[in-house]
């Protein structure tokens, strides 16, 4: 498999304190790769550096063999490498299907100045954004929901409509932030079975997570961070049997590794 | 609405505006009237714009700013450099946007009450300029501005000069209804096209649109030029009318009453900052006759407009509808 | 220089305290409260008519100005925002009563008051004399009673329950409710709390440089400059805004003499430069 994102050497400091410290990893086409690590241990750092919302203070990031560290997220976006957020980052006075909608703005072939014309590219792009939300929604279960207002769904579903946001943007990786947070098992084994169904769409998968058990079911690989640091890389089996990382997580006080 | 229904009350509308008042103020003569509706059409081209800014999540008390700017520029191509009235038209409302896009790239970055008050201040900023600037004649203002002249294409006259008119009230009346039906007929298409999503995204959540490739620096900009540009076109017609323009012409009051004007019609509805404008200057002039409890009753009926509608006025109809 | 200085620091004591109010109803309610001045006004007309008209001690009548003014900010509250924040959509709504409610006041003052400009006996004659600096008592006075104002205020918020619920309240509504803080109640307080400051500034200023009804609008934007230069909603924002804000004034009116308005013009252009650089002001988060 080709690598299709290269992290190399990325370093975050906030004043004096350094949240994310020289880490170097490569994500490889259509595979599911976890980012894991103990409370501040960097992640939601490193998620961001990634999608471009913090600039770098050393190293940087490649995707597809262009450096992509330093552009606008928007452009970031635009290359193919989409972020979603946690559940409470949608447009909330949207429908669902609007919000789905209004998210394939990356496709549109016109401009600002051809909408407000109306133009038959315009329509066009309307007419294939909508049936396209109606697939994706149809796809991750949300049919039903689609014409409320995004803020009155339940959590699961605000989770489903993120993932539903940024797949309309027809990324290429699609990196997502803590997916399982909050979850009960049922639900979260419902996701897990989303995220591989993302895979079988053709997707990478970029995942920052806490759920220990979720993360060695659906990872291809798994990254460590501890303290800003890499402290390990590997399959889920390379993990749990990794001493360091077990170190670091008996350290913390109320994380377990294992199934 | 189904589309008969709206065509329906366009032509209603047209109609109103261009015969039915007219025709009325002629009858009743109270040609004072004129004067009142043709600033409620211009202060509501201006709380258009501030209208859009709202749509985009910013709260915008500059518009006075850019109607003063407007009002000084379009005098001063007239009186110091001969331009004809009308080109300075859309020449004052270009620098209006160029210069909100000067303005725009550093505070747009600014949000929620600090956005606001900054553009509180550019509005006092402008007041002070318009002061201390050799151009502007100070404090003094520049008066006795001719009024705007013949335009004639092929030797056939279009607009007539306003000083030759027996009735100049009565075309300025027309000449500002018509910029104010463009205005509105322009935001209207702005708003149900994706234009108007993708400012409903940046409202909501700017993060997520930067996320999902909106470039969202870009469109807060187009978003406060063409607001700009709205307001500067308000401040040109409104100079013509008075022939006269000073520092205290648009004041933070001013910036202040077109945000409450789009407040009081109702943010979600594009038609609200005209309804809200139309209501409070002219309820503002009906209670004239109140005296001195003009402010008392005024300032009382709007705390229970707001209290029974705080999502605007126009949130009746939506109110209604569920009723029903 | 030192008279520069002093009088900077008068006027930025009296400025602070008419932010920190501002400050507490944004902090808790996220309110813009556009009728900070027109309370301001207020309180200075009752301190005139108790101590100016009736004779009354002047503690009486600050005391007066005080007590008013909070009743009011409760009425207000209680009344007319708790309703429409419930109500509305948007959170900006509340900007449009905030307006409404100065307009109010304006027209309630202008009918009570009317529109002459009104000065009261002095509290306190005589005038400090040194050489270089020149300090009327009464300014002394005032100005001393103010920063009491200003102790008593952070002690109170520190240390009292009502302070520390409010406190609680400003960090985070959700949790400060979960955790038992009658919200409610406490927004009512807080809005009461920060009209009173309002109120006894006027009543305090009313003895030095008199009151008149149209200095409402005014004393309201200078009192958002104040706690835009702190940081919105921060209590040591809005003191440093004060006298960073009274110091400028001092300064400028000083160096910039001959050009008059042209001190106000560099202090807002700096002003907006400076929020360009720092959206959040000097302390304020990024809320808001």
């Amino acid at each position: 498999m080709a690598e299709l994102l290269e992290i190399s050497g990325i370093t975050k400091r906030f004043g004096g304190l350094v949240a994310v410290n020289n880490v170097t990893f490569d994500v490889r086409d259509r595979e599911i790769l976890s980012v894991i690590g103990p409370n501040g241990a960097g992640k939601s750092t490193l998620f961001k550096l990634i999608s471009s919302f913090l600039k770098p203070s050393a190293g940087e990031v490649r995707f597809k063999g262009q450096r992509i560290s330093n552009l606008a997220p928007h452009i970031v976006a635009r290359r193919g490498v989409v972020r979603t957020f946690q559940e409470t980052t949608i447009f909330r006075n949207m429908t669902v299907r609007d919000n789905v909608i209004i998210a394939h703005h990356l496709r549109s072939r016109a401009n600002l100045f051809g909408f407000f014309l109306g133009s038959a590219l315009a329509r066009q792009d309307e007419n294939i954004f909508g049936q396209s939300a109606d697939e994706i929604l149809a796809f991750l279960g949300l049919a039903p929901q689609s014409g409320e207002i995004a803020r009155n769904l339940p959590h699961g579903h605000l989770r489903a409509l993120g993932i539903a946001i940024g797949l309309a943007t027809n990324p290429s990786i699609l990196l997502l932030d803590e997916p399982f947070a909050g979850m009960n098992h049922d639900e979260t084994m419902k996701a897990v079975a989303m995220v591989r169904s993302l895979r079988d769409r053709g997707l990478t998968v970029l995942l920052v997570e806490h759920d220990m058990p979720a993360v060695m079911k659906i990872s291809d690989r798994i990254v460590v961070l501890n303290f800003g640091e890499m402290i390990a890389e590997g399959t889920p089996a390379e993990i749990q049997s990794n001493a360091r990382v077990i170190e670091a997580y008996l350290g913390s006080e109320d994380e377990a590794i294992g199934l | 609405m189904s589309p008969p229904v709206k065509i329906l009350s366009v032509v209603v509308f047209l109609f109103a505006v261009f015969v039915a008042v007219p025709v009325m103020i002629t009858v009743t003569g109270r040609t004072d009237f004129y004067y009142t509706l043709t600033s409620v059409a211009l202060l509501s081209i201006a709380s258009a714009g501030v209208w859009l800014t709202f749509y985009i999540g910013r709260i915008n008390i500059g518009q006075g700013a850019y109607s003063l700017l407007g009002g000084y520029a379009s005098a001063i191509l007239v009186v110091d450099y001969g331009w004809s009235f009308w080109l300075t038209i859309p020449a004052a409302g270009l620098l209006c946007a160029g210069v909100s896009i000067l303005v725009g790239l550093p505070i747009l970055r600014l949000r929620g009450v600090y956005f606001a008050m900054v553009t509180l201040v550019f509005t006092e900023v402008a007041r002070l300029l318009a002061l201390a600037l050799p151009v502007t004649g100070g404090a003094t203002g520049m008066t006795s501005i001719p009024l705007p002249g013949a335009v004639s294409i092929f030797g056939l006259t279009i607009i007539p000069d306003f000083a030759s008119l027996e009735n100049p009230r009565l075309a300025f009346y027309l000449l500002a209804v018509t910029l104010m039906v463009l205005c509105f007929a322009a935001m209207y298409r702005i708003v149900h096209s994706r234009i108007g999503r993708l400012c409903q995204s940046l409202q909501q959540n700017e993060e997520l649109a930067s996320s999902i490739g909106v470039n969202i620096v870009y469109l807060r900009l187009i978003a406060y030029a063409i607001s700009s540009f709205l307001g500067g076109v308000g401040g040109v017609i409104f100079v013509a009318i008075s022939q006269s323009i000073y520092p205290s012409s648009f004041t933070v009051t001013d910036s202040v009453n077109f945000m409450l004007n789009c407040f009081l019609g109702g943010l979600g509805y594009v038609f609200g900052p005209m309804l809200g404008t139309l209501v409070l200057y002219f309820g503002w002039d009906l209670l004239f006759e109140a005296g001195r409890f003009q402010l008392l009753i005024y300032s009382s009926v709007m705390i229970v407009l707001i209290l029974v509608l705080p999502n605007g006025l126009l949130s009746l109809g939506l109110i209604l509808r569920r009723k029903v | 220089m030192e008279q520069v200085i002093v009088n900077g620091f008068y006027l930025g004591a009296q400025y602070a305290l008419i932010a920190l109010g501002l400050t507490l109803i944004f902090a808790l309610m996220n309110v813009l409260n556009f009728a900070h001045g027109q309370m301001y006004v207020l309180g200075g007309f009752i301190s005139y008519t108790i101590y100016g008209k009736l004779g009354l001690p002047f503690v009486v009548a600050l005391i007066s100005s005080g007590v008013t003014l909070a009743i009011v900010g409760a009425l207000f509250e209680r009344f007319l925002f708790r309703t429409v924040i419930k109500r509305s959509l948007r959170e900006e709504s509340t900007m449009l009563l905030a307006a409404a409610t100065a307009f109010f006041l304006d027209a309630v003052i202008l009918l009570l008051f009317g529109e002459k400009q009104r000065g009261v006996p002095k509290i306190v004659k005589g005038v400090y004399n040194d050489g270089n600096l020149i300090m009327p008592y009464d300014r002394m006075v005032v100005g001393i009673l103010a920063i009491a104002f200003i102790a008593g205020f952070i002690l109170y918020m520190k240390y009292s329950r009502p302070g520390r619920a409010m406190r609680a309240l400003a960090q985070d509504r959700v949790a400060a409710q979960l955790m038992g803080v009658e919200v409610d109640r406490y927004t009512m307080i807080g809005f009461a709390l920060g009209a009173m400051l309002a109120g006894i500034v006027g009543g305090l200023l009313v003895a030095i440089t008199g009151i008149n009804s149209g200095i409402g609008g005014p004393i309201s934007i200078k009192a958002f400059l104040m706690v835009m230069i702190g940081g919105a909603g921060v209590v040591g924002g809005a003191i440093a805004g004060g006298f960073i804000l009274g110091m400028l004034e001092s300064v400028g009116l000083t160096v910039l003499r001959e050009f008059g308005d042209v001190t106000y013009l560099v202090i807002f252009a700096a002003l907006m430069v400076f929020l360009s650089i720092r959206p959040n002001g000097l302390m304020g988060k990024p809320w808001g």
